[in-house]
């Protein structure tokens, strides 16, 4: 059973293998008891309950008190590369602009001033580059995933 | 009930117990939400925004009206400590269940309350009020004050609360940014821009007194609450009683913030904040006119129902509790939909699964339910998880039993921070000040490392693919979120309620 996910280092792909009822990976041991319960004998001994849910594309997993996302990459799909836009992880409303189209910025530079969540967040730039296009001005609405601006 | 979520759910539960039907209001954002089905009737208001709708003073005296309350219960936020409402709902021949205008606005404005407490002989914090309305006149002012009130200053809001429209300045050369962006924050939260100083004392605990005040001259304290931890100004882990408090101590800020109460007339439940210096030395902070978040501690330890009282004295009524008796001891963690390890920044998300944590000495007030969606639309705070145990060291033991049994998946929660802070040495020591995060992750928080089960983790997600438990997945969640790369923001402050 091979699953592609994502993680940190790129694509991760896991194979799975199954003796009789029971899943294994790494050494690790899963169960599943009735009605979708997992059950895991970890590879040091300890065992503990997990739930799960899939949301998208990535399954949350609690095991021992302790929340895990794994993204599930499906086969075919191509991984979302980072363009260097800046891009609004939730939606909210632009309080300032910080820079100008053509401006030179630093790592770290705070570039815009966003009101989501009812607080407010700066964001800055990711890496040294060149402000190419600014998407909003001051007070406009901006969804989730909108692009707020380019740096090259 | 004038308010929503968590506290509303409080509030109509207590209305229930005590017979009195109830009317909740609700925006159409909220329609649905766990609080509207607590109550007998719903009013659904007009309007997109927050403004429009919990906080349309007319409209809602309208819906009161309409049904045929007779009350009007604020919570907390929303229009809880706006005097002209709490005018307004009188006005109208409805009971306001809270003091007085007067009194909200005497304790409302931080400037009037610290001059009124000086006068009552209790305690301030050193510092300055500066009444400059006028942008540069007040901005020349407040630089002035700060040379003498002297560094690290606290810059806050005259009509502030909750860390909005506040700033700490270590650095004389940041202050006039300080000073500005304070103001420019207490301009959009609260259409008052007038700031005041004083001093920060570092070290310090932040400990407040529960008070209760009745229509017939009585006026009592429940004992204290600590509510130290605090991530920029807001309380993420309280407790009852503090661990550091002795009954003197405790009677002595007991009656400091009785005499805090009875100096502006107060009527109904009500809390008197306090800073505690390592020195012993107590100062008034401010007086919140209204139920408070972390109430629930104190009803744990006391046995005192703070919000069945409040609906007692609004109805003329004596209260009902007798002298203070403390029992035990209570401790609150709130759950927000944050992502602690990335500057605290709200999430938001489907609640795929949220399981709470059971068993005795376990109480959960919260707002939502399995199935619900976080939106960006209020506050990000979830639940309040709050435990009892016989003593402190019991209580911990069982709060981090119950954060390791709490399951909220789909969306990201502070459950670990809360876990992960059970275990800091200041919070298993009680020596906890309201620095003590800072302190303890000065570069933020991570979750400790844990690859082992981090690869367990992905055997359940892998096998849980293999087997397709994703389609019999009962809550309906079918949105795909695009998590994508590490986030550009960080938060700054947060501004409302």
């Amino acid at each position: 059973m091979q699953h592609t996910f994502a993680s940190k280092e790129g694509p991760l792909e896991v194979s799975l293998t199954k003796i009789a009822e029971t899943f294994v990976l790494e050494g690790h041991e899963l169960r599943q008891h009735n009605r979708g319960r997992l059950h895991l004998t970890l590879r040091d001994g300890r065992t503990c309950l997990a739930h799960t849910a899939k949301v998208g594309d990535v399954w949350w997993v609690h095991l021992n008190g302790r929340t895990y996302k794994w993204e599930r990459i499906e086969p075919g799909s191509t991984g979302a590369e980072d363009e260097g836009g800046l891009v609004a992880p939730m939606p909210g409303k632009v309080l300032e602009v910080l820079v100008s189209e053509g401006d030179n910025v630093v790592a770290g530079a705070p570039l815009m001033v966003l009101e989501a969540m009812k607080m407010e967040h700066r964001i800055v730039a990711s890496n040294d580059g060149t402000v190419t296009n600014i998407h909003f001005n001051a007070g406009d609405q901006v969804a989730q995933g909108a692009t707020l601006l380019d740096l090259e | 009930m004038a308010n929503r979520g968590e506290i509303a759910c409080r509030i109509l539960r207590a209305c229930r117990e005590a017979g009195h039907p109830s009317v909740a209001i609700c925006a159409s954002n909220d329609a649905g939400s766990m609080f509207t089905e607590m109550a007998d009737q719903v009013v659904l208001l007009n309007g997109e925004t927050i403004a429009e709708t919990y906080l349309d003073q007319e409209q809602i005296i309208q819906a009161a009206k309409d049904t045929g309350a007779t009350a009007i219960h604020p919570g907390f936020g929303f229009l809880s400590e706006r005097a002209e409402f709490a005018n307004a709902v009188q006005s109208a021949g409805l009971t306001w269940i809270g003091p007085s205008a007067l009194a909200i606005e005497k304790m409302g404005d931080k400037m009037t309350a610290r001059q009124t407490m000086r006068a009552a002989g209790v305690p301030v914090i050193p510092g300055e009020e500066v009444e400059e309305v006028d942008e540069t006149k007040a901005l020349d002012a407040l630089r002035e004050a700060s040379t003498r009130v002297g560094y690290p200053l606290l810059l806050k809001a005259s009509s502030g609360g909750g860390g909005k429209g506040m700033r700490a300045v270590h650095d004389p050369a940041d202050f006039d940014q300080a000073a500005a962006g304070a103001r420019r924050e207490a301009v959009t939260a609260f259409g008052d821009g007038r700031i005041y100083i004083e001093r920060l004392l570092s070290g310090s605990k932040h400990i407040e007194i529960q008070v209760l005040a009745d229509q017939h001259g009585r006026t009592i304290h429940l004992g204290e609450r600590e509510c130290s931890v605090q991530r920029r100004h807001q309380k993420v882990f309280e407790e009852a009683p503090g661990p550091t408090m002795n009954p003197e101590l405790r009677e002595a800020m007991g009656q400091a913030a009785v005499a805090a109460a009875e100096a502006v007339n107060y009527v109904g439940a009500g809390t008197v904040e306090f800073l505690l210096a390592p020195s012993g030395e107590f100062f008034f902070l401010e007086m919140n006119t209204r139920i408070q978040v972390e109430h629930p501690v104190t009803e744990m330890v006391t046995g005192v129902d703070i919000v069945r009282e409040q609906l007692r004295i609004a109805d003329g009524e004596p209260m009902s509790c007798g002298d203070l008796m403390l029992r035990g001891h209570a401790i609150e963690v709130r759950l927000y939909a944050e992502d602690a390890a990335n500057g605290f920044l709200p999430s938001i998300g489907p609640l795929a699964v949220f399981r709470p944590p059971e068993g005795p000495g376990i109480r959960l007030d919260t707002g939502v339910r399995e199935g619900d969606d976080v939106t960006p639309n209020y506050d990000p705070m979830l639940a309040k998880l709050i435990v009892w145990a016989p003593s402190r060291h019991e209580a911990l033991q069982k709060m981090r039993r119950a954060l390791d049994e709490f399951v909220v998946l789909g969306t990201t929660t502070n459950i670990e921070f809360l876990r992960d802070l059970c275990d800091a040495s200041p919070v298993v020591n009680g020596s906890t000040t309201t620095t003590t995060i800072d302190e303890l992750w000065p570069n933020g928080w991570n979750p400790p490392a844990a690859p082992l089960l981090e690869e367990a983790a992905l055997l359940a997600a892998a096998s849980a693919e293999t087997l397709g438990l994703h389609r019999h997945q009962t809550n309906g969640v079918a949105a795909s979120t695009n998590n994508g790369p590490v986030s550009p923001f960080t938060t700054v402050q947060r501004r409302f309620p």
